[in-house]
């Protein structure tokens, strides 16, 4: 019940314009916004006296490939003052760009270099932009969903070259479904 | 030094116990926390007129900057302060209230008030309930005057039923 009255607080102080959707639950508290709002949302969080959230803990990306707006990036906010967690959420599709939180998170320059990497959701004004999990000269966003898990190139040392050549991949064995709904062996014939 | 130590009035030393230290890495103590403190609130209290009348915001700041105006106006001492505000120290008052300065200037460029009409928000009351063995996220006890801004924002809605009497500490929250 008491962690709930900053998120009240909160709810009732910010500007409605920037806040398409609230979520109150015990499981955790969030807002959902649009592209060009997270900036001016974090920066309110950040600086008001009633919800100082000042420590920016993750921002990650999630991929729903049935919606329009494909991706949804999401930031946890913790405030330390007032012992309390927010999150809010932002969707955006593949050409969109996000407007960057960096200015008053820091260290967020590297989550958001992260979710262009795995995702290619890119950020406007951000200072420096690159890739940050991947390989160098890697093609793709590795954690959109129609990535296969296995890639398209695979990489190995080759002793005549003497330096590391990439090729498309090469299985040995077909990639295996395991449906895991029946521990029955699935047979077609019913 | 021991000169200058000795020559000053000894009844300066028995008014106001200095403090030494605000105990926070990078917060300098504030020798003369009280001044800056109502400059601020006052600079703030003209700053938020340039708000829109009936806004949320509005109504938050000048409930709470009002009351940290007035306690800091009636005492004298940076600790009877500190006390009477259960808000930390006076160097953090000063931090909270330097920053919102900055949050109304920003806001003010922004200019995110009013709503447009065709605004749709989607409320989502999610009521269920956690598992027994998930530890549940207890924060302490809120500062008394938040439960007054709160009011305030919320147009005096806000019931008895809501306002918590006394804080409860669960033993999970015990932080050192």
């Amino acid at each position: 019940m008491d962690n709930q009255f900053i998120f009240k607080y909160s709810w009732e102080t910010l500007p409605k314009k920037w806040v398409k959707k609230m979520e109150r639950s015990e499981h955790g508290n969030s807002y959902d916004t649009n592209t060009d709002c997270p900036f001016q949302l974090l920066c309110f969080l950040q600086l008001h006296t009633y919800t100082r959230v000042q420590v920016s803990i993750d921002i990650c990306g999630v991929d729903h490939p049935s919606r329009k707006r494909r991706f949804e990036v999401d930031y946890n906010l913790l405030s330390t003052r007032y012992n309390s967690r927010i999150r809010v959420q932002t969707s955006a599709d593949e050409v969109t760009r996000i407007s960057q939180v960096v200015s008053p998170f820091p260290p967020v320059g590297r989550w958001e270099r992260e979710v262009w990497d795995m995702f290619g959701v890119s950020s406007i004004n951000h200072p420096d932009l690159r890739r940050i999990s991947t390989d160098y000269g890697f093609e793709g966003h590795p954690l959109r969903k129609d990535l296969p898990l296995s890639g398209y190139v695979e990489v190995r040392y080759d002793d005549p070259e003497k330096h590391v050549v990439s090729e498309p991949i090469e299985m040995t064995q077909e990639f295996r479904y395991f449906d895991s709904a029946s521990p029955w062996e699935q047979r077609s014939d019913g | 030094m021991f000169l200058r130590r000795f020559a000053r009035p000894s009844s300066l030393m028995m008014m106001a116990k200095v403090k030494e230290t605000t105990g926070i890495v990078g917060l300098e103590v504030v020798p003369n926390a009280r001044e800056v403190l109502i400059d601020l609130y006052n600079k703030t209290l003209t700053e938020i007129q340039r708000v829109p009348e009936d806004e949320g915001y509005r109504k938050a700041v000048e409930s709470f900057t009002r009351h940290r105006l007035s306690v800091c106006e009636q005492e004298e001492d940076w600790e009877s302060i500190e006390k009477k505000l259960g808000c930390g120290q006076v160097e953090e008052l000063i931090e909270e209230a330097r920053d919102e300065l900055k949050l109304i200037d920003k806001m003010i460029e922004w200019d995110p008030w009013g709503v447009p009409d065709d605004y749709e928000c989607e409320v989502v009351e999610n009521d269920a309930p956690v598992p027994k063995h998930v530890p549940l996220h207890r924060p302490g006890p809120l500062p008394e005057e938040f439960y007054k801004t709160l009011e305030a924002v919320m147009g005096g809605k806000l019931d008895g039923a809501l306002k918590k009497d006394e804080p409860v500490i669960p033993a999970t929250s015990q932080s050192t």
